[in-house]
């Protein structure tokens, strides 16, 4: 539950009194323009990015995929699985056990001593987005996560929303995919002037 | 236990990048070597130059590794590692890291140079290498960005070998204590311990100060439970 949260970057505001919740079993779709304020909010939301004023409030722990993977650039998918499913205190055989159910289901492709600068960016980007599930977070926070999939697997994507919202998870998914909003709950836009979000439905 | 294991997961992880990075690596002997090689026939300044300027070198890919990874690190915070543990976890890999540097460069300048003490100069050139890893962390804590790092890394390690090395600027610099430890091998008597004392508290200063700007650049908030 976001409560009145509010952002400047020096004198730029970027959000102003933002007021958000999100239902276990949801999918809401965060739109809004270029600079509207949604990858600020999404930071603020997991954590990373200090908010001004208002405050946060979530129920279960957090999985967050940002819009440009963080990534080692020369570390392969089995190497980042290992060393994020070590942080929620897996084993290396559990870690690779659960990562790389996850980027199956994904239909990750690359071959397994691929580091990843020399991965696509859908590829990259599915590498992303199975970290930010590595926990089984009951909160999905998941900025324009399909950047670089192919048709198949954005359709997939859409898809996995909806088994992850079906296991109880809350999900936040940035997005300018605007065919694809029959798909969610519920759709808020962020606005830059004034920086208050609109429901529409 | 489940501590050590995510900093001795994050050294291997430092390793395996970092040693995939041939070129970086090939450099980080050929920079130093070529301070050496290049001023080794005006005398023994070359020892005392090549040995600081593997700061250059150990103390950039320090700079460099923790820089780069700024996103990655705030992540890994998210995901459940404590800040502590990622420089630490850094500093396991790097440290090793420095002591091979040093070992290989000291039998260099200890075959051409023939230094009175090759153990006190293997000391000085080591002493170099570790500081320069809690120096390179401690710049990446507080610059924001790899071009600001990389200048006052210049600039630092620049004017200590430009200065006088018992000048009073140089005394307040990080690589003082290893350069009289270098600097003695040369001659082949002198005190250790007070080089080595200074090594010690400029390395823990060092520290102090990367553990108190990583902890607030790396900082993730933890939410109140509803």
């Amino acid at each position: 539950m976001v409560t009145q949260v509010s952002k400047r970057y020096g004198q730029t505001p970027i959000l102003d009194r933002v007021d958000l919740t999100v239902h276990a079993g949801e999918i809401v779709a965060l739109t809004g323009e270029n600079g509207a304020g949604k990858t600020t909010l999404m930071r603020i939301c997991a954590g990373l990015t200090r908010a001004d004023s208002g405050r946060v409030t979530v129920s279960e722990s957090i999985g967050y995929c940002p819009q440009s993977p963080s990534l080692f650039e020369l570390l392969n998918a089995d190497e980042h699985i290992v060393m994020f499913g070590r942080g929620i205190g897996l084993s290396r055989t559990a870690a690779l056990a659960r990562g790389n159910e996850l980027l199956r289901e994904l239909d990750f492709a690359a071959e397994r001593n691929t580091v990843t600068t020399q991965m696509s960016g859908g590829t990259r980007q599915k590498l992303n987005l199975a970290l930010a599930l590595m926990a089984d977070p009951g909160i999905l926070l998941l900025d324009e996560p399909y950047q670089g999939f192919d048709r198949g697997t954005y359709v997939n994507f859409w898809d996995h929303c909806q088994t992850w919202a079906g296991q109880g998870k809350a999900i936040v998914v940035v997005t300018h995919m605007l065919a694809e909003l029959d798909r969610v709950h519920r759709v808020v836009e962020l606005s830059p002037h004034p920086l208050r979000p609109k429901v529409h439905r | 236990m489940k501590r050590v294991n995510r900093v001795l997961i994050m050294a291997e992880m430092h390793g395996r990048d970092l040693l995939r990075r041939h070129v970086a690596l090939g450099l980080l002997m050929v920079l130093p070597a070529s301070f050496y090689l290049s001023s080794v026939g005006t005398g023994r300044d070359a020892v005392s130059t090549g040995g600081v300027a593997m700061a250059f070198a150990v103390g950039g890919a320090t700079l460099f590794s923790a820089l780069s990874s700024v996103d990655v690190d705030q992540r890994l915070i998210l995901g459940g590692y404590r800040p502590i543990e990622l420089l630490l976890g850094r500093i396991a890999f790097l440290a090793p890291v420095a002591i091979v540097i040093a070992g290989a460069f000291t039998a260099l300048m200890a075959g051409i140079s023939h230094p009175s003490s090759p153990g006190v100069l293997l000391l000085g050139v080591t002493f170099v290498g570790l500081q320069s890893v809690p120096f390179g962390i401690a710049i990446a804590s507080i610059v924001p960005r790899e071009l600001e790092g990389t200048l006052v890394l210049i600039g630092v390690v620049g004017i200590q070998l430009a200065v006088q090395p018992d000048s009073t600027v140089a005394k307040a610099l990080p690589f003082y204590g290893a350069r009289r430890l270098i600097e003695e091998s040369l001659v082949g008597h002198g005190p250790l311990a007070g080089p080595i004392l200074q090594i010690a508290l400029y390395g823990t200063a060092l520290l102090i100060i990367a553990r108190i700007f990583i902890g607030s650049r790396l900082a993730v908030t933890s939410h109140q439970p509803t």
